[in-house]
């Protein structure tokens, strides 16, 4: 059985979509795949049972029997940090807990996808880093980095550093068209020429990069006031708070944009929905705008979102559902395998296709 | 669609939705148009035999009608519509309300509701209309609570409740209509239709409005042009500050579009726009009634020395001044007038004169070649009576064919000779600058009418060229183009220096080797919009130092941005800024006037002083031209401080050029050259910033 531990010099850089694009690969490629996150750490909820997102898609995905505890052993909450800092954790008895667990789900299976938490340095105070982790459960690690100028390449040799032996390669993602072309020709052959495996780089992509104006209608527990198709990608927040002739020439300039703002504020919305890169109107501060504002809208075809906080609260949480880049779906997942296969070096990591 | 001659004169009027119900709008519309209506109406309401004593049919088919007025639940108004079409009846109006006015099943239903429209080719007024009225056959199609009187202004308004208020004053006021029209949400007729049709309309002198919104700006402002040559149009535009755009939003859902838009629009297409619902009448009733005068200059007789002064600042703060009269004037008034009198203008005739004095004085005036329009302007004195002297200023327009404004102060005193005026079709005011405003308007009205429109120049372009650069956007990810898209410029022929784009020192050394003298290097990044703030411009660069320019320009744009997408640094001829004068030539996308053509003085001109001026593209010559001309600082294009003047022309064929380009293109929705640099040899385009809407290529 092969094991491939997905780790990531960074948080939010990729590695849900990333392992569990390899792992659906493997799958339709006749293998049986298992998966585990030894650490939970991308909690949902704060109240009663603490849960990661990403072993449930996984569980949907990959179709496993498996508990979400024994996908996810270890819950790594802020409540679980304060305790293992005031000596409440045992670290060999963790270790123990996800080895037991590990053997327990990778029995019968032909590859293991174990899917890192948080930054690569994530689980120190209890020995269970991902590089930790990878040597306990003797895992190949891929490292998933993003990059923007060669400055980047300093901590990405500190990482491979970190892992050791246990490191099979390196996967670039979210690469944007600027920094693509240096990556490809000059970054890769240096790293290449340092002993240090890339299985590839993936171009930064659409699809990918926003979220869907349902998605952030329930991230942001937001009112739908309107009855219009809410598939639209967003990528990014403009807040309105100017006039409304500076305000259209503001969301003209954007492509992918959600605009936030005041209920009261007519001026704004009317614009908004004039600028054909606006893909949703998110309202603040509880007020309903004007029904012809909603009648414009539904016209326009633009959902209009409403919420309960001021504006200032509400762009930080929307901007932090786009930039926690949620692999909430079998969309995401599925274009990842597609860009999978068409830019890195599947074969390498989960065996040939006739196998 | 054709006129609305039919909509406003139908024969026989269905009344969809009819009802006995007190306190209904369908009762309201019925018993509306049975007061005073020349044709005859049918109810039709299956649940009822009759109603208002007319035999009420089943369905709009049995009713045999020319036109339909639906007030029947917004959930049936769609099938009623489709049978009003099955019908062949094709002039609607649609008095119901809760379509785009309230939300999202309401916009369905509008869209529905236009589907139909189209589909039977209908005159369809509303939805949300409180519906039309014609004095010429006595029809009230609307559940408001009066009728007008018969008169020859038409009327439209956005406002159902604004139409209410206004009849109701203006019956008190003695102002009567033609035609009236509440515009509703505009679904198919929109001002622009009844702009056009009051236009051909003979009984119909001034057009009036009251609008928070035009549809489509360019046609309005080309229908207009034509109909404002023989009818006068006057309208209130609500929205004008930001505080009244954001009231408008709301209360339409439409976007309110930007003030020197409708400034630029309104003044292109001939209207006259008015500030105050006051001022509106006050400008509609001087040109429904009174001649337009051949000359801006004004007589003023007064029997009162204070208000004759009043009444000098008023024509000053017009566009009205002052007559000089004719010597042969002169010496008649000096026969005439008590030497104690002022035989110049304004024309003192003295605290005792009476109506005969009045009348002499009023007769020489208006006799004078010089004079366009005159003011009688008196004090009560008992003297002078104010009837007669009414009956005498009336005989006076009559024989002179000049416009004759009324000021005849006072109280009581004043009503029954000002009732003697206004049946002449002269307004009486207390104010004498509100008579000089409304003669203002007339004489806004003669120079409108001797306008000439010519047609836009069509220069020989690369349409081909500037799409394909246009369609670079589409791999960008934001709607922004720079420099980087300066071809568009050579594409439609504007100007601009010596330049290249490169991504190697060596290269930007090679390029500034071949332009004559020093350079301009600027770092090329759309995501960096003000390159200057962070040092990517260099200006003055000597060959020998361009490699090092090129590594600094690149060094700082990466420190400042790093995932900026920078596609390398343009070597520039070094524009001549010494004998150069910068100046911004820019344009809008305007949601309802389309694009809105900028042009000011670069610097703080533009950015401090707002010295800009406005037009809708596409522009003539003529229009381009104008607005060299009219900003504050256009002297020192002429060569103000004994500067050489500027390439005029060239900066009016560039501003030509360019509205050529972004009519020819709606997916520019925003373009800036700035600065355009203007030497006494020409003009250049030294930098330029675009937005692109992807979706429009």
């Amino acid at each position: 059985m092969n094991t491939l531990l997905i780790t990531a010099t960074e948080e939010s850089t990729g590695k849900t979509a990333i392992a569990l694009a390899l792992a659906s690969i493997a799958n339709e490629r006749g293998q049986s795949v298992g998966y585990m996150k030894p650490k939970g750490t991308r909690l949902q909820s704060s109240v009663g049972k603490t849960l990661d997102e990403d072993p449930m898609l996984a569980r949907e995905l990959l179709d496993l029997d498996a508990e979400m505890h024994e996908l996810e052993p270890v819950v790594y909450s802020p409540t679980f940090i304060d305790g293992a800092i005031r000596g409440q954790e045992n670290p060999a008895d963790l270790r123990e807990r996800i080895r037991s667990q590990f053997d327990e789900l990778a029995a019968d299976r032909d590859l293991m996808i174990v899917e890192g938490g948080g930054s690569l340095s994530t689980g120190g105070i209890v020995d269970i880093t991902d590089v930790d982790v990878a040597e306990l459960l003797d895992a190949e690690v891929v490292l998933v980095s993003d990059y923007a100028q060669p400055g980047d390449i300093d901590g990405l040799l500190a990482a491979v550093d970190d892992i050791g032996e246990n490191l099979a390669g390196v996967i670039f993602n979210r690469i944007s068209d600027t920094a693509f072309e240096e990556l490809d020709s000059d970054v890769i052959p240096f790293l290449e020429s340092r002993g240090i495996e890339v299985f590839g780089a993936i171009p930064q992509n659409k699809e990918l990069a926003g979220v869907t104006v349902a998605e952030l209608a329930t991230e942001l527990g937001a009112d739908t006031l309107t009855d219009v198709d809410s598939e639209a990608i967003v990528e990014r927040f403009l807040v309105g708070a100017m006039g409304g002739d500076e305000a259209l020439r503001y969301f003209r300039r954007a492509r992918n944009a959600a605009v936030i703002t005041g209920g009261d504020r007519s001026d704004i919305h009317t614009a908004a929905l004039e600028a054909s890169g606006v893909k949703c109107l998110i309202l603040t501060g509880g007020h309903r705008p004007s029904p012809a504002i909603l009648g414009r809208a539904a016209e326009a075809k633009t959902p209009v979102l409403a919420i309960n906080t001021d504006t200032l609260t509400a762009v930080e949480r929307a901007e932090s559902v786009v930039r926690s880049g949620r692999t909430r779906d079998r969309r995401t997942v599925e274009k990842m395998s597609e860009l999978l296969g068409e830019r890195v070096d599947v074969d390498a990591l989960v065996g040939e296709a006739d196998e | 669609m054709g006129t609305l001659t039919e909509l406003f004169a139908p024969e026989r009027i269905a009344v969809v939705g009819a009802t006995a119900r007190e306190g209904s709008i369908g009762r309201a519309v019925t018993s509306n148009l049975v007061s005073e209506y020349d044709g005859t109406v049918v109810p039709v309401n299956p649940n009822y035999d009759e109603v208002l004593d007319l035999p009420c049919v089943d369905e709009i088919g049995e009713a045999d009608a020319d036109m339909a007025v639906i007030v029947v639940p917004p959930k049936i108004v769609i099938p009623a519509l489709e049978q009003t079409g099955e019908a062949g009846v094709t002039n609607v109006v649609v008095i119901t309300a809760g379509f785009g006015e309230t939300g999202s099943d309401g916009a369905s239903r509008e869209q529905e509701l236009k589907e139909i429209a189209a589909e039977y080719d209908l005159n369809l007024v509303g939805p949300n209309s409180l519906g039309i009225m014609s004095t010429a056959n006595g029809m009230n199609a609307s559940f408001g609570p009066e009728s007008p009187e018969p008169g020859s202004m038409s009327f439209m308004s956005q406002s159902g409740a604004f139409i209410t208020a206004v009849l109701d004053w203006a019956n008190d006021e003695d102002v009567g209509f033609k035609d009236v029209a509440s515009l509703g949400n505009k679904a198919v007729l929109d001002e622009t239709d009844f702009v056009d049709h009051w236009g051909q309309d003979p009984d119909t002198d001034v057009i009036i409005g009251y609008l928070e919104g035009i549809s489509e700006g360019r046609a309005f402002i080309d229908t207009a042009r034509e109909v404002t040559q023989d009818t006068p149009i006057v309208l209130v535009k609500s929205g004008r500050t930001d505080a009244g755009a954001q009231a408008a939003s709301s209360h339409t859902g439409t976007i309110a579009g930007s003030e020197q838009a409708y400034e630029a629009g309104l003044d292109q297409a001939g209207v006259l726009r008015a500030e105050s619902v006051q001022d509106l009448f006050d400008a509609a009733q001087m040109l429904a009634n009174q001649p337009v005068p051949e000359n801006n200059d004004i007589a003023v007789i007064t029997n009162a020395g204070g208000p004759g002064v009043m009444s000098t600042d008023a024509i000053g703060d017009s566009d009205l001044e002052m007559a000089t009269f004719e010597q042969e004037t002169l010496d008649e008034f000096s026969e005439q007038l008590p030497p104690e009198g002022n035989i110049y203008n304004p024309v003192d005739i003295v605290g005792d004169a009476d109506v005969e004095r009045f009348r002499d004085a009023l007769d020489i005036a208006l006799g004078d070649d010089n004079v366009g329009s005159a003011m009688v302007l008196s004090c009560p004195t008992a003297v002078l009576d104010y009837e007669q002297l009414a009956e005498e200023t009336v005989k006076l327009r009559e024989k002179h064919g000049k416009p004759v404004a009324a000021c005849f102060m006072g109280g009581e005193s004043v009503d029954a000779s000002a009732h003697i005026l206004s049946d002449a079709g002269i307004p009486n005011y207390f104010d004498p600058s509100r008579a000089i405003g409304a003669l203002d308007s007339l004489w806004e009205y003669r120079q409108i009418q001797r306008r000439g429109y010519d047609e836009p120049a069509d220069f020989d372009v690369d349409r081909e060229a500037a799409r394909e650069i246009l369609e670079r956007v589409e791999d960008r990810p934001d709607n922004r183009l720079g420099v980087e898209a300066m071809g568009l410029l050579e594409a439609y022929g504007i100007p601009m220096p010596d330049s290249e784009i490169v991504d190697a020192p060596a290269e930007a050394r090679e390029v500034a080797e071949r332009i004559e003298g020093d350079v301009v290097m600027k770092i090329v990044s759309p995501d960096i919009l003000h390159k200057s703030d962070i040092g990517g411009v260099k200006v003055g660069v000597a060959d020998e130092e361009v490699e090092d320019a090129f590594e600094d320009l690149v060094t700082r744009a990466r420190n400042y941005q790093p995932d900026a997408d920078l596609l390398g640094v343009q070597v520039q001829e070094m524009s001549d800024l010494d004998s150069g004068t910068e100046t911004i030539v820019g344009m809008n996308r305007d949601p309802q006037f389309g694009p809105l053509m900028m042009f000011g003085l670069g610097g703080i001109f533009v950015e401090v002083l707002e010295d800009t001026t406005f037009r809708v593209a596409p522009l003539s010559e003529t229009e381009a031209r104008e607005m060299t001309e009219e900003i504050k600082t256009a002297p020192l294009l002429r060569g103000a401080r004994g500067r050489d003047p500027a390439d005029v022309d060239g900066i009016v064929e560039t501003i030509q050029r360019l509205s050529q380009l972004v009519t020819d293109f709606p997916a520019i929705m925003e373009f800036d050259i700035n600065p355009l640099v203007a030497t006494p040899d020409g003009v250049d385009a030294v930098d330029i910033r675009l937005t692109v809407d992807p979706d429009e290529l």
